[in-house]
């Protein structure tokens, strides 16, 4: 207790000057402190440049990404087209069998007639001897080069990658393949330094790409008739290559609206059910009957 | 597209009717009249080379309204790179202008390519 009055004596009554410079020191000091934090961590780092990022692809309306569609087969057929035709001079396709494009892009006869174009190593013979038979339905789609050293050897030093599951390796997806193979501009902006072999491409991380464009107006001949126009193969053979990565798509689409339509019917089947289960209880009447007030007890 | 297609497919896949084929569908036989014309127009295709839609599209995109301060500024930076680098000496880049105005140019042309494609 004394204490406390001695010291409250002894400093006297603040005087309100004194106050007000403290309180605004203190606040200038936290809001100083508050720029000087932002000023040294505030802004996000960048440890690349936007060109070393490359540029992001715009999101296209794709119909085959939409909850209740599937892959348009037509569209599958063309670009597999695409594919062949083009793309697989380079790049592997290599978890792809040809039974697996029975009945989603070719038919049964097309695959077979496919398949027996190339040929593949047999099991050993009784001497041990590895011969070559024609392709099988089970047999996968073969390489375009013996190994990636091969493959690198014929690109300037750059390996294709396998096309199978791209879709799903890239940021991106399809818009990214799409923007990709169609993004090549007539000449790179000025001033950009493109590598020696490379070719600037400003969806590709880096700008510099070694695969150069080579989807061209007219390319190949559809047997739709469909106009092949650079972006419509590039779109066909994007669409392929999703379904390449992920077959399983319109099953799962499918599998996916079976369990919503069984999970609707059983909750329906469940209101009725708790509805037959509650109907006592809701039905029943609680009367409350007060008994007679004689004037025998009040007295 | 949208949620009246989803009815209509459910109601295809559902008629008892609809038929997949796994097989080529037999051949049928064409009428004698369809090869003429489709030649016709072969001939009128082959003279030019399709032409791809997306090019066109972005060419517009870029210069509408909407892609002007993109297309302003890629202009700008051109000009500035071009003259330093005639005297020797350039220091920067186009390529995030360019970003700008590519990103532009085809969100603007994205949908309407699509109208377009197949
Ligand atoms: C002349 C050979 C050649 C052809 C034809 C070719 N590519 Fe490529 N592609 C390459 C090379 C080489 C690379 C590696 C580029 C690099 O790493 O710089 C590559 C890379 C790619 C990539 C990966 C890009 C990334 O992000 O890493 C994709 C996707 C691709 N190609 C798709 C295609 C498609 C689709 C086609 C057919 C329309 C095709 N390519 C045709 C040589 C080719």
């Amino acid at each position: 207790m004394e204490g406390r009055s001695i010291s409250t004596s002894s400093t006297g009554a603040e005087s309100p000057l004194k106050l007000n410079v403290a309180a605004a020191a203190s606040t200038a000091l936290a809001i100083g402190s508050v720029a000087w934090y932002y000023h040294l961590y505030g802004s996000t780092a960048h440890a690349m440049t936007p060109a070393e990022e490359g540029l992001h692809p715009t999101a296209y309306p794709w119909v085959h990404t939409q909850w209740l569609k599937t892959f348009d087969h037509q569209a599958l057929r063309r670009g597999f087209q695409v594919y062949q035709e083009v793309c697989a001079s380079c790049h592997s396709l290599s978890r792809v069998p040809y039974r697996a494009l029975v009945g989603t892009v070719l038919t049964v006869d097309e695959a077979k007639e496919l398949a027996e174009q190339n040929e593949y190593d047999t099991e050993p013979n009784d001497e041990g001897e590895i011969e070559k038979r024609p392709g099988k339905l089970s047999d996968y789609i073969p390489a375009p080069y013996k190994n990636d050293e091969a493959a690198r050897a014929a690109n300037n030093g750059a390996l294709p990658p396998d096309l199978s599951l791209i879709v799903k390796g890239r940021h991106g997806g399809c818009d990214y393949i799409f923007s990709l193979l169609t993004g090549y501009p007539d000449e790179p902006p000025a001033g950009a330094q493109v590598g020696a072999g490379l070719n600037f491409n400003p969806y590709f991380p880096g700008t510099g790409i070694a695969m150069a464009r080579v989807l061209y107006d007219g390319l190949v001949e559809y047997e739709d008739e469909t106009p092949a126009t650079t972006s419509q193969m590039a779109k066909d053979v994007v669409e392929f290559l999703n379904w390449a990565a992920e077959p399983e798509m319109d099953d799962r689409k499918r599998m996916g609206m079976k369990v919503l339509t069984v999970t609707a019917v059983l909750f329906a089947l469940s209101v009725w059910v708790k509805r037959y289960k509650w109907a006592t209880l809701k039905s029943r009447k609680i009367v409350y009957d007060p008994p007679k007030v004689t004037d025998k007890f009040r007295s | 597209m949208g949620i009246w297609d989803t009815f209509t497919d459910l109601v295809e896949a559902a008629k008892p009717w609809a038929t997949v084929e796994a097989e080529a569908p037999a051949e049928e036989p064409q009428e004698e009249e369809q090869p003429e014309e489709e030649e016709e127009e072969e001939e009128e295709e082959d003279d030019d080379e399709p032409k791809d839609p997306k090019e066109q599209l972005e060419e517009e995109c870029k210069n509408s309204k909407q892609c002007a301060p993109a297309k302003h500024h890629f202009d700008e930076c051109v000009e500035r790179v071009t003259n330093a680098s005639d005297d020797g000496e350039a220091k920067e880049d186009c390529v995030e202008e360019f970003f700008h105005l590519a990103h532009c140019a085809s969100q603007c042309a994205a949908p309407k390519l699509w109208s377009i494609l197949k």
